[in-house]
């Protein structure tokens, strides 16, 4: 090979990585919760996937003193307004129900993030769904199937999805009513939803 | 990571990049294909990294020594912007609707924070963040951990009974030891470097429009 042709060679692949990291780098960056998520959890051992975990009520009241098991996302940052709730949907197996609390008007948000661009296709919550009891479909790309009747459809562009809930936290004394209400969120296959339970 | 590490990693790996790019084109050794691919893939992802630093800093809006991005987390978001948004918030952020957030390692004058020093925040009469769901002003040390203090309190906000001055106006003292006769609107600093977030949830029109202007840190 010429000189010539090695430089172009070199200019090519140089060309291509900078593209490839640019535009793999938020998926990069979330693949690191994924493993935060599946792997390590926030404490109690992983966290199943289509399955989502409250932050516990200890934490979030000493947040000085973290469970050593829990993975370093869960306790990085520093957050005293809302007590979170994580997941990782793997909606390949099937969609899946989110039903949602009465929260009284209490802020709240439920955030979906497709994994391979870091951005929030669809919000449950205050802000866009308003704080009453709901349920919600979450169905992957190409899913075709019967909406239960009446029920908000929600079309992720990626089987994978992050979850990421929020529930205010009104004062140290208000931590149990959060947590209450953070549980109360909660993922169910379409597979095995029974209307009105 | 705070700025000044950020700014002095991007500015090293420029350089190194540079080097090896310059080096390439004007002192061509035996070149081989191995070569070419590796030092390609190697000056390519280094380059990557600046691109986004320096896109981060140009989409970045700055004001009064709060950091922030406007338009993290929306769909169709080009890649460039994408991968500056997670220079400046690496994880899953929230769209502006929803919550705003900036940082600060920083005073309004451009000094580092440091519990060495007692500074004051002065929202002006009706000068708090507008929103339609709460806002936050939270204390994290160097490493972005919460602070241990006396009364276990690493956050002031709507919900912390700050009270206003005589005009309205509200101060938040932040500093190592407690403020005497403020002691309601003390945010509690470490004894060394610190950083500081504020969170505004369900921001108003004039946070989105970008005509509100988050109030400086000032040194007393």
């Amino acid at each position: 090979m010429t000189h010539m042709e090695h430089l172009l060679l070199f200019g090519l692949i140089m060309v291509a990585a900078w593209f490839l990291v640019t535009y793999f780098w938020p998926r990069m960056m979330l693949s690191v919760y994924k493993r935060g998520i599946l792997v390590k959890g926030g404490g109690d051992g992983p966290i199943p996937v289509n399955t989502l975990y409250t932050e516990p009520q200890a934490l979030f009241a000493d947040p000085l003193h973290p469970p050593a098991s829990a993975s370093k996302l869960m306790t990085t940052g520093v957050n005293r307004d809302t007590l979170p709730t994580i997941g990782w949907l793997d909606l390949r197996k099937g969609p899946q129900i989110l039903h949602v609390p009465d929260m009284a008007g209490r802020y709240y948000s439920v955030q979906f993030t497709d994994p391979s661009n870091n951005t929030n296709f669809a919000y449950v919550g205050k802000r866009t769904t308003g704080t009453e009891a709901g349920d919600y479909l979450i169905t992957g790309p190409g899913w075709k199937g019967q909406i239960p009747s009446g029920m908000p459809h929600i079309s992720s562009p990626n089987n994978s999805v992050l979850v990421l809930g929020r529930v205010l936290v009104e004062s140290d004394s208000d931590v149990a009513n959060a947590y209450d209400l953070s549980k109360q969120i909660k993922l169910t296959p379409l597979s095995d939803w029974q209307p009105g339970q | 990571m705070n700025n000044r590490t950020s700014t002095i990693l991007t500015a090293l790996n420029g350089v190194i990049c540079g080097f090896f790019f310059i080096r390439l084109f004007f002192f061509p050794q035996t070149r081989t294909v191995r070569n070419d691919v590796v030092q390609g893939i190697l000056i390519g992802g280094g380059l990557a990294f600046v691109t986004a630093q320096i896109y981060a800093r140009i989409k970045a809006t700055k004001v009064n020594g709060w950091i922030t991005i406007f338009g993290s987390g929306v769909p169709g978001n080009g890649m460039l912007f994408r991968a500056a948004c997670a220079q400046i918030f690496p994880g899953p952020v929230n769209v502006p609707q929803e919550a705003m957030y900036w940082t600060t390692s920083g005073d309004g004058a451009g000094h580092t924070l440091s519990g060495e020093h007692d500074y004051i925040m002065h929202f002006p009469p009706g000068g708090l963040p507008p929103n339609n769901a709460f806002w936050s002003l939270t204390m994290g040390d160097a490493q972005n951990r919460f602070v241990p203090n006396p009364i276990n309190r690493y956050s002031v906000s709507d919900r912390s009974g700050l009270v206003p001055n005589a005009d309205g106006s509200v101060d938040i003292y932040i500093q190592n030891t407690a403020p005497a006769g403020h002691e309601s609107n003390w945010l509690p600093a470490p004894s060394g470097k610190f950083i500081l977030w504020l969170r505004v949830y369900m921001p108003g029109a004039a946070i989105l429009n970008g005509e509100y202007s988050v109030p400086p840190i000032v040194e007393v």
